[in-house]
């Protein structure tokens, strides 16, 4: 097991150019900054989970971990390779693009649509074994797919693998898209929202077969939640780290106790605020100045959270914080550097 | 079924009433399967009740059983009353089609999942306030002056939103949006059937800041219909439990989330990931919940409750009253608290404080 | 709709046992079985439970079966082989009647089926084929590849049909069935490409689809193990629109005599009937304009009824239903879908 993370992501940039205008005669491109310059390592058998509102980029940094969507800008490193150029032949480290794309794989958030329909159970599970082991004969991939089923919890298995996928309910789809993902044996798997649209009974489930395949698959994981909750369990119990993102910045990232109890960036704490708990303790005003996200074409200047950021000052309008670090957790915000001037510039008010 | 509404009707009288409703059935084949099943429930004038329930539990058709909205070839039965405040008592059931559209909206209005698709693409968020104000006879100047009143009390820029369409807006923006129309007319009682399901945590949080703002402010009794408890539980002034399309549970916000007596209240509360509570203790609930057409005998609940024994099996358990205002449709409602411990409960124990830290909390 | 939840997880340790694979070794008699249940005891089912199938069904069969056991058994029309301008139900022996050439009705209707049926066979094979191997093609892999396709099949259907049809027959003068089949489709395709090629693209982004992408699996079996499958139901319905625009076209054209009256057709008849036999002047001839426009409106009728009835068999939801695999539970309310970010 080499100390090199699985995925090495450096100052990656993904935008997306919206053309607007009439019959193409626009007067500006309207360019998307989907993602902004994030760096971020995924280890072997490691939990990261992603967090943040709609719009904030996780999905696409997620895709663009596993390589469905090409970064625009910066580098997206597999094992010390950076996979586009591997898949570009410009790369003379004997890796070979197939190896990388099965190695990367998916579970998407919709249950329903991310099963083809008219395939039975049996048939979209041999589909990954075709890929990676294709020597095995059929009836060696039923009994695997056997196997698995059975220790998903679909039992009798012979009985589910003939079955299409309406035949199922969501949980138990969900289920058969992770055994799909684990059969290609991956490195890393990316969770979209896997558990957002199962019922809440069991979600907890869901996320305890996720992490107890984890071991025996030896596979990270890339988990996509506008849940804090959620990440909470997830990456606390899988051992990994939470990373928060707003409009396309990676702004905190740390150990899920350490980033929820102690929370080192102004959003989020913003965040946890906003998590629902049982405490029925009041939750307090609003503490941010403004309920709507900015639009992200035209994100706002120096420190993108000041528009609502409660600890706002002038200088945040002027610069963007660095990445600080601090025991563990890394947060890009000046109130983590006692010397910087953010202590002596003005409250930001509206 | 006649014996378990008697029952309810005295454990569960509330001050005030602004709506009653008593057994009230929904079928959709003619009474051999129920997807509201004999459901008596009074909701207070100026309160903020919480209906919880997976899906599949029937709490979308409570919320449409309220106006009358079953979809067809459903068929509503019971007796379901509106008393508004100014001493008018009408039975839903029996209003005539004109009269049933007056109510709605005038004095009972609903917010739907989904904001997009309440909203017409074509039209300007201004046209369909023109259009709610002239379709129920009243006058629009001083209606869009409410209009503007209210989206203010919203977050929301006034004269922005109401010239723009639908489409323009963010999800956030467009259910905000459709409060405000709900509200337009005045209503006595505003419905909302998981008005903040597709939204960010940030937003739904900020909407249930606001919709507490607006109970305040406009004197509203308001019913939230929701999947997750811990989103409704900071809002709510009493909760109800729905599980296999009956009431199971029902009383203040307080007493069900720190002595939940129900056993299925119990197991919900400790499955569902939340801050607070220790992360070993967390356990899904085994098994699955019923289909209509296949409701076990007795207790719907008994094939996975630990407590279970050949009474729960046999006959539907009637409400028990636990304290003054809290009861449960459980036989063992007493042992369901001691043999199912919540995960949070040392949380609570001091007094409802909270444990962790955090700024905003 | 959505069943709810069976079985709960176990809670050991996994990994894959190397057991003998012999637990589960697939038969001939497995395979054998599979095959008719999917692809003939299923949809048959499901054929058979709507009444327009049955009906559309039972009348293609029912052509089917004349053009093949009774071409085969059925004597071959002849001058002189029965008595002259017998009217229809005269003779039992001649049911529906002879020509003024003595020739028995009935037998020129049967001994004409088959090549009309090798014709129209041809026509919509060649047509959806074609169409669904360039929409899907265009769909799928977009990019310059989409817009050469894309110009391609715009020329095809700018070209007017029917003339380019007449020229090249007349210049080419087929006999065979097949090839005067394929002639008449010779720019049908082009629509039925643009309507594959956008549902394709609809398909394309699918999550199951993004999944096999992820997968590594080729592009060429993408297309045919997730897409067109869910394509069939428009497919098929447009092969059997297609065949009926080939009997229109064919019958029309041996009509105006463009094709050559060598072989047999419904056309001819109709052709021979008006021109030859003054069919339309007198009502003792009419028989011999109705009773080939007759067969061709009950073709035409069978394909159509068909045609409605087919996309049902590629519904697996139905298919399973019919066969008694599934039962079906009340709708309940849905679990909300959270819409993520970008």
């Amino acid at each position: 097991m080499s100390n090199q993370p699985v995925l090495s992501l450096e100052n990656v940039e993904v935008h997306f150019e919206n053309q607007r205008g009439f019959l193409g005669f626009g007067e500006e491109d309207e360019t998307v900054r989907a993602v902004d310059g994030v760096t971020i390592d995924i280890e072997e058998r490691d939990v990261v989970s992603l967090i943040g509102e709609s719009g904030c980029g996780k999905t696409t940094l997620g895709k663009t971990c596993i390589g469905l969507q090409r970064p625009t800008g910066g580098s997206v490193k597999y094992r010390g390779e950076d996979m586009w150029d591997v898949r570009d032949g410009k790369s003379d480290s004997g890796l070979d693009w197939d190896e990388i794309r099965q190695s990367l794989q998916i579970i998407h958030q919709d249950p329903g649509a991310s099963l083809n329909p008219n395939r039975r159970l049996v048939s979209i599970l041999s589909e990954p074994l075709r890929q990676v082991s294709p020597d095995l004969s059929k009836g060696e991939k039923r009994e695997r797919i056997y196997q698995l089923l059975e220790h998903v919890g679909m039992n009798p298995a012979a009985d589910f693998a003939e079955r299409y996928p309406h035949q199922l309910s969501g949980g138990e789809q969900q289920r058969v898209a992770l055994c799909r993902a684990l059969l290609m044996n991956p490195d890393v798997i990316l969770a979209d929202e896997a558990i957002s649209a199962l019922d809440v009974s069991l979600r907890v489930e869901m996320m305890d077969l996720m992490l107890d395949l984890q071991e025996e698959f030896d596979t990270s994981y890339v988990f996509i939640s506008h849940d804090l909750s959620n990440a909470r369990y997830f990456t606390e119990h899988g051992d990994g780290k939470i990373g928060v993102m707003y409009l396309g910045e990676l702004v905190e990232t740390g150990p899920a106790e350490q980033l929820i109890n102690d929370p080192k960036h102004p959003y989020t704490k913003v965040l946890r605020w906003a998590t629902p708990d049982l405490s029925l303790q009041e939750a307090g005003d609003m503490p941010m100045r403004k309920i709507d996200i900015p639009d992200p074409i035209n994100p706002p200047s120096g420190c993108r959270f000041h528009t609502r950021c409660p600890e706002a000052r002038e200088v945040c309008k002027r610069e963007t914080p660095d990445t600080y670090q601090i025991n563990g957790q890394q947060a890009a915000c000046f109130r983590r550097d006692e010397s910087h001037e953010y202590w002596d510039s003005p409250e930001l008010m509206d | 079924m006649a014996a378990e509404g008697t029952q309810q009707q005295s454990a569960l009288d509330v001050d005030d009433p602004v709506i009653r409703m008593r057994n009230a059935d929904v079928t959709f084949d003619g009474g051999e399967s129920y997807v509201l099943d004999d459901v008596s429930v009074d909701i207070d004038r100026n309160e903020i009740v919480g209906i919880v329930g997976e899906s599949g539990s029937g709490k979308s058709m409570l919320a449409s059983a309220m106006l009358d909205a079953i979809p067809d070839p459903g068929v509503l039965t019971g007796k379901i009353e509106y008393l508004a405040e100014d001493g008018r008592e009408i039975d839903v059931l029996e209003l005539s089609k004109e009269e049933l559209r007056q109510m709605r909206w005038e004095d009972v209005s609903m917010v739907f999942q989904g904001a997009m698709s309440s909203f017409n693409p074509t039209m300007s968020i201004k046209g369909h306030f023109v259009e709610t104000l002239k379709a129920h006879d009243y006058e629009v100047e001083p209606g869009i002056e409410r209009a503007h009143e209210l989206l203010e009390d919203l977050y929301l820029e006034p004269e922005r939103v109401l010239n723009s369409y639908p489409h323009e807006l963010s999800g956030g923006m467009q259910q905000r949006a459709l409060i405000a129309l709900s509200l337009v007319l005045e209503p006595e009682v505003l419905v909302m059937d998981e008005p903040t399901a597709a939204l960010d945590l940030l937003m739904q949080r900020s909407i249930l800041m606001l919709l507490r703002d607006l109970q305040d402010k406009y004197d509203l009794t308001m019913v939230f219909i929701t999947h997750d408890l811990p989103l409704v539980a900071a809002l709510a002034d009493r909760l109800s439990v729905m599980y296999a399309f009956k009431l199971v549970e029902i009383g203040p916000t307080e007493e069900i989330v720190g002595h939940a007596a129900h056993p299925y209240t119990r197991a919900l509360l400790n499955s569902t990931p939340n801050l607070d509570a220790p992360l070993e203790d967390m356990r899904p609930i085994e098994g699955q919940s019923p289909a209509p057409i296949n409701l076990p005998s007795g207790c719907a609940y008994h094939p996975r409750c630990p407590l279970a024994d050949d009474q729960c099996r046999s006959a539907v358990p009637d409400f028990e009253q636990t304290t003054q205002d809290h009861a449960a449709a459980c036989y063992h409602w007493e042992d369901s608290i001691d043999q199912i411990p919540l995960n949070y409960e040392e949380m609570l124990d001091d007094d409802g404080g909270s444990q962790t830290d955090g700024d905003y909390v | 709709m959505k069943r709810t939840d069976s079985g709960s997880v176990s809670g050991t340790d996994f990994s894959f046992e190397k057991g003998s694979a012999s637990n589960v070794e697939i038969t001939w008699n497995d395979r054998l079985r599979d095959f008719w249940e999917e692809f003939i005891y299923k949809p048959g089912l499901v054929a058979w439970d709507d009444w327009r199938t049955r009906i559309g069904l039972t009348i293609t069969l029912f052509f089917v079966f004349i053009g093949t056991a009774g071409a085969y058994f059925y004597p071959e029309p002849a001058t002189n082989q029965a008595p002259r301008s017998l009217q229809p139900f005269e003779n039992m022996n001649h049911m529906l009647g002879t020509t003024p050439l003595g020739e028995d009705v009935l037998s020129k209707i049967i001994h004409a089926t088959p090549d009309i049926l090798m014709m129209i066979t041809s026509g919509a094979v060649w047509a959806t084929g074609l169409a669904v191997l360039i929409g899907v093609l265009a769909g799928y892999k977009g990019g310059t590849t989409d817009r050469i396709l894309t110009g391609l099949s715009d020329v095809a259907m700018s070209i007017p049909g029917l003339p380019l049809i007449m020229v090249l027959l007349v210049s080419i003068e087929p006999s065979n069935p097949l090839v005067i089949g394929a002639i008449i489709t010779i720019n049908y395709w082009a629509g039925l490409g643009r309507g594959l090629r956008s549902q394709v693209l609809t398909l394309r982004d699918e999550p199951y689809v993004e999944a096999s992408r992820t997968m590594g699996v080729g592009t060429l079996r993408i297309m045919f193990k997730d897409i067109i499958p869910n394509l069939m139901p428009f497919v098929l319905v447009n092969f059997v629109h297609a065949a009926r625009y080939v009997i229109f076209q064919a019958v029309g054209l041996y009509f105006i005599g463009i094709l050559p009256s060598s072989t047999s057709n419904w056309g001819i008849l109709l052709n021979q009937a008006v021109n030859q036999y003054g069919a339309l002047f007198s009502l003792s001839g009419a028989y011999l304009v109705f009773i080939p426009t007759l067969a061709i409106l009950l073709l035409t009728l069978g394909l159509i009824l068909l045609a409605q009835g087919t996309d049902r068999i590629f519904n697996p939801r139905v298919r399973t239903r019919l066969a008694g695999e599934s039962e079906s539970t009340e709708d309940g309310d849905t679990e909300p879908v959270v819409t993520g970010g970008i």
